[in-house]
């Protein structure tokens, strides 16, 4: 479904991705670990093309998304993102956050727009709050309506960076319990996180970068039980 | 000066008017308030041209900005009193010269006020609305804009406040607006110019004060609301 063919990426003289190659298939759960700075927030930016890419390609169901004639506010529409400092829109209730897309990109009418937007709030349990502003919620309660606003547009793959690194430990649990569900529906979803026990559980396929390469993936028994790279031998040494 | 008032006060407030057209504090208020909503759809498109990703939008619009801000308004009310005629084919009154010239010059200062709003406004909005598939117009003008329209009132406030005291300058070309109201009344009494000046000067003091309180009152508001509006904490 996505697929990095060695993808490369710059800030400057500093390389970001150093040939990311991989595959993300339809249902699949696929885990990205590294220590900050590794590429992996950047990488999956690159998805919906929030990044640019120097070299190699991004495919997104077969299509280039560098290609020319490419479409991306409808691509983007197939890609649901969940930021890690939620980027709600402060000045919309929680609904209003919801429905702004489904208006305005679905076509859909007001009342239409708002049922549909109160079944995605009751998913991440949160109907109770539908005209809340952001600002009256808590944060984990802020990335349940970031991640019902882009389940809204009935998104083909969920990407998430770093969904709860922002959230005070208590509220953790609440975003992934939400994450669990999504995939035990059969979402695709690329999460990049710092959650071993959250990839050990959820994930089919861990992905783990060091300096802008994937270093090493498998299962996530493979992976994280046995080690096989020195890096992730430490990196797990200090997030367990 | 108490008398000064009661037999001018009519003419302090709305000038000749019902004998002869609207005047004084009127015409000052009715000229600040539409020169700044005018001005206003003006200025926002400034600051989108300057924060466009096209040269050849960014270009001129950085221009006029520069060569306004650059420029005394008195200059600009000159050059439109000898100008519009010329382009318009027409005689054109004080009052609308005067209120064409303060459009052109309040929208290059809105616009940075503007432009300084988005620019403010963090990065996760704008790639929040793309990540949506949002394109440019809707991002622009349900996500940004309102935001920055909310965090700018007070700076509003006070840019309508400058409006208000550069109407005065409309004297010079006979708009008639309150200074141009005060030096007939001191035209007629002749002896009396620091008692009529001085009233002029507590009518402006008063309106300008009295809505500077305002623009403080909602800079504290809006103080107390951030957190969850405009800056969003983590």
């Amino acid at each position: 479904m996505i697929r990095f063919e060695a993808v490369e990426k710059w800030f400057g003289q500093q390389q970001v991705l150093a040939g990311v190659t991989g595959d993300v298939k339809r249902g699949e759960v696929v885990t990205l670990l590294g220590s900050s700075g590794s590429g992996k927030s950047t990488l999956i930016r690159t998805v919906t093309r929030l990044e640019a890419i120097q070299g190699g390609k991004v495919l997104f169901e077969g299509v280039d998304l560098a290609g020319r004639g490419v479409d991306i506010n409808r691509l983007r529409q197939r890609v649901g993102f969940v930021f890690q400092a939620f980027n709600l829109f402060p000045h919309l209730t929680a609904l209003g956050n919801i429905t702004l897309g489904l208006e305005r990109l679905r076509k859909m009418s007001k009342p239409l727009a708002r049922e549909r937007a109160m079944t995605e709030l009751d998913r991440v349990g949160l109907a109770d709050k539908a005209d809340a502003l952001p600002s009256r919620l808590s944060g984990g309660q802020r990335q349940r309506v970031a991640i019902a606003r882009a389940l809204a547009m009935d998104p083909d793959v969920m990407l998430f960076d770093e969904p709860t690194s922002a959230l005070d430990p208590e509220m953790v649990g609440e975003v992934l319990r939400v994450m669990r569900t999504l995939a035990q529906n059969g979402m695709t979803m690329v999460v990049v996180t710092h959650e071993v026990g959250f990839a050990r559980e959820v994930a089919d396929t861990v992905w783990f970068l060091d300096k802008g390469q994937i270093v090493e993936s498998g299962p996530p028994a493979e992976v994280l039980d046995r080690p096989g790279h020195e890096r992730l031998r430490s990196f797990l040494a200090k997030v367990h | 000066m108490l008398e000064i008032l009661e037999n001018n006060w009519l003419l302090f407030l709305i000038g000749q008017y019902p004998h002869g057209p609207v005047g004084g504090l009127a015409m000052t208020l009715f000229l600040a308030v539409v020169g700044l909503s005018l001005s206003f759809p003006v200025a926002v498109a400034l600051a989108l041209a300057r924060l466009s990703s096209h040269g050849w939008l960014r270009g001129p619009a950085t221009a006029v900005v520069y060569i306004v801000r650059g420029l005394p308004l008195i200059m600009f009310i000159f050059w439109t009193y000898f100008a519009l005629p010329l382009l318009t084919g027409r005689t054109v009154g004080g009052v609308e010269t005067l209120l064409f010239a303060l459009v052109v010059y309040e929208a290059s200062y809105l616009s940075e006020i503007i432009r300084a709003g988005i620019e403010g406004l963090p990065k996760g909005q704008t790639e929040a609305a793309k990540a949506l598939g949002l394109g440019y117009f809707p991002t622009t003008f349900k996500v940004i804009l309102p935001q920055v329209l909310h965090n700018m009132m007070p700076s509003l406030v006070s840019q309508f406040v400058s409006t208000i005291k550069e109407t005065s300058l409309g004297y010079v070309i006979s708009a008639n607006e309150v200074t141009f109201a005060a030096s007939q009344v001191n035209n007629q009494l002749m002896t009396q110019p620091f008692e009529v000046y001085g009233l002029l000067a507590l009518t402006y003091f008063t309106l300008c004060f009295t809505l500077t309180s305002a623009a403080r009152w909602l800079e504290r508001r809006l103080a107390a609301e951030r957190g969850g509006l405009g800056v969003q904490t983590a």
